[in-house]
């Protein structure tokens, strides 16, 4: 018994750690602020296109990173750790060092500008392709581990029972993988809302809410900054907790 | 007939090196070794899940081949309908025909009133009956069968290998088996294939592959628990002042096997026609499901099985001494 206490009250230490800055938060926030931030076309435009870029930098992860979880988890194959680091990458990097290393190559003078004469610099893409970059670790490890878990002798199986390969990875790997991809998609997308230092860099402008946040901080202080901050943090407890149970479900 | 050519393949750390065998139509091959020998690799190979590196397998099309595995493999999220029904997906039938084969095939399994529940909740026995039922609703030509009793319990091995048995004797399809058990090999095989360390040591009619181990290494794997080496001259070797009689009159180098349940254990010497026969003392006594192992000191060591019966009427007890015998022909002489 001492022993789960010991270990317990270690626990607990951290539980508060990350619980008490949140909590302060709530409790400094006062009702009719957050509904008056609420009711500001800004606020509510600045949490909508974060929400909404986070989904479609998860969509296109889901569109790109599955297939290739699913090589590395089945190959080996030369340069594979190589892949895998990069794919890492992003995780340790300083996240401004992201957005300039995106800025180089998605930005106003980049090659690509130049070629298609567009920009991602300073637009709802250019956040996207910000969010994508920092985030898709999350996916691709996630979808990995599903695709890792399940054993290769069942995909066999499927194709001496007359699945093709890609028949064999859509009836059999994919459904069994599901939930390991969901729960990575889920962290990826929460992993992208709270981007700030890849999108402050690649695309200031439009505002994000964790960009707006940091704005209204500068200019106005903490009471401007917070009420903003509760209600992004609200927003994005909600929908994790509902998708989570939603997965747990499956 | 299905021919497998100087097939070899590296696979991961594994060689199976210039594999050569023929299986005729309608047979019942047993591929038969200890764990790691590469049984899995031959039947992925037979499959077309993997491609030889060298040699060819001829006579077979992967789209007539069904491959059962050891744990069985059932798709875990579709229920025992579904599992069964998956190759009929990729078939095409009307919903009616569908439905027909799978409640043929359910009842000749006896599974049809397991067609609705959810394949984690099944038995080993049930679930090797599902996943038989999934690979014979094909009609497949060939059969692969990879370890299929090794996770079952005792009396569900029996009834799973009667089964086999069965459908073999009905559908006269070629049964490829891939067993370590050799008690298995012996009730289903037609015939049989050793493989040890990727190569086939031996193959032929299971009886005689049981008679004539081709080497040490078999004889141990066969289950010969009285298995020495030595020189044999003028048909007999020496081994620690005793004096085993062959069947070879002479050899440079040989290993003797004499099969433990071909040796008779007795209170008194006994008058025969037996060339063999030495005083000794029980050492160990080992009782098991079938039989009781009576080690006997004789100057080596050599274990007697016997029945339960014979053990409790003799009254034999560690310390005792006995006597062995066994014919000349009892000793199989290898490797020379």
């Amino acid at each position: 018994m001492r022993f789960r206490a010991v270990f317990g009250f270690l626990g607990f230490l951290l539980v508060l750690f990350v619980a008490l800055p949140i909590l302060r938060m709530f409790w400094g926030a006062e009702g009719d602020q957050l509904l008056e931030a609420a009711a500001q076309a800004e606020v509510r435009s600045a949490i909508f296109l974060t929400l909404r870029a986070s989904l479609w930098a998860t969509l296109l992860a889901l569109f790109l990173g599955i297939p290739l979880a699913y090589l590395l988890a089945r190959l080996d194959f030369k340069g594979k750790q190589l892949i895998e680091g990069l794919i890492d990458l992003p995780v340790v990097i300083p996240h401004t060092a992201a957005g300039i290393a995106l800025l180089l190559v998605w930005g106003r003078h980049s090659l690509f500008s130049r070629a298609t004469s567009w920009t991602m610099a300073g637009t709802e893409a250019g956040i996207t392709l910000a969010m994508l970059f920092v985030s898709l670790p999350f996916l691709v490890n996630g979808a990995k581990e599903g695709f890792r878990l399940v054993d290769v002798r069942l995909e066999n199986t499927a194709r001496t029972l007359g699945a093709t390969p890609f028949q064999a990875f859509w009836t059999v790997s994919l459904p069994l993988a599901k939930k390991s991809i969901l729960s990575g998609a889920i962290m990826m997308w929460a992993r992208g809302i709270s981007e700030f230092g890849a999108v402050v860099i690649l695309a200031y402008h439009p505002l994000t809410a964790p960009v707006l946040i940091f704005e209204r901080f500068q200019n106005f202080g903490l009471r401007s900054a917070t009420p903003v901050a509760v209600l992004l943090l609200l927003l994005s407890l909600l929908v994790i907790v509902f998708l989570r149970a939603v997965v747990e479900r499956r | 007939m299905i021919r497998l050519v100087n097939v070899s393949k590296n696979f991961r750390d594994f060689q199976l090196v210039n594999i050569s065998l023929e299986i005729k139509s309608g047979e019942y091959f047993i591929i038969l070794g200890p764990s790691g020998a590469g049984k899995t690799l031959i039947l992925e190979l037979l499959a077309g899940l993997l491609q030889p590196d060298e040699g060819r397998i001829e006579g077979l099309s992967t789209r007539k081949v069904a491959l059962i595995y050891q744990d069985y493999m059932l798709f875990p999220h579709l229920n025992v309908q579904e599992n069964i029904g998956y190759g009929l997906r990729f078939r095409k039938l009307s919903l009616d025909e569908r439905l027909a084969k799978l409640k043929a095939i359910a009842r000749e399994l006896q599974i049809e009133h397991l067609l609705h529940r959810q394949v984690t909740t099944l038995s080993g026995g049930e679930k090797q009956r599902v996943a038989i039922a999934r690979a014979l609703i094909l009609q497949p030509e060939v059969l692969l069968l990879d370890e299929p009793t090794a996770a079952l319990d005792y009396g569900a091995r029996r009834q799973v290998q009667q089964l086999f048995a069965r459908l073999h004797r009905k559908y006269r399809r070629t049964f490829i088996h891939v067993t370590h058990d050799f008690e298995e090999a012996l009730a289903l095989g037609e015939r049989i294939a050793l493989l040890f360390k990727g190569r086939i040591i031996q193959q032929g009619e299971p009886q005689d592959v049981f008679r004539r181990p081709a080497n040490r290494e078999v004889a141990d794997f066969l289950g010969y628990k009285n298995v020495f080496s030595g020189r044999i001259e003028n048909h007999r070797l020496e081994l620690n002042g005793l004096a085993i009689f062959t069947p070879v009159a002479r050899a440079a180098r040989a290993h003797l096997a004499i099969r433990s349940n071909e040796i008779i254990i007795s209170r008194r010497r006994i008058q025969s026609s037996a060339r063999n026969s030495f005083r000794g003392r029980i050492k160990e006594i080992y009782p098991h499901l079938n039989t009781v192992e009576v080690v006997v000191d004789v100057g080596v060591e050599l274990a007697v099985d016997i029945t339960p019966q014979s053990y409790q009427e003799m009254g034999l007890a560690e310390g005792d001494q006995v006597f062995v015998t066994f014919k000349t022909t009892s000793v199989r002489v290898f490797e020379y």
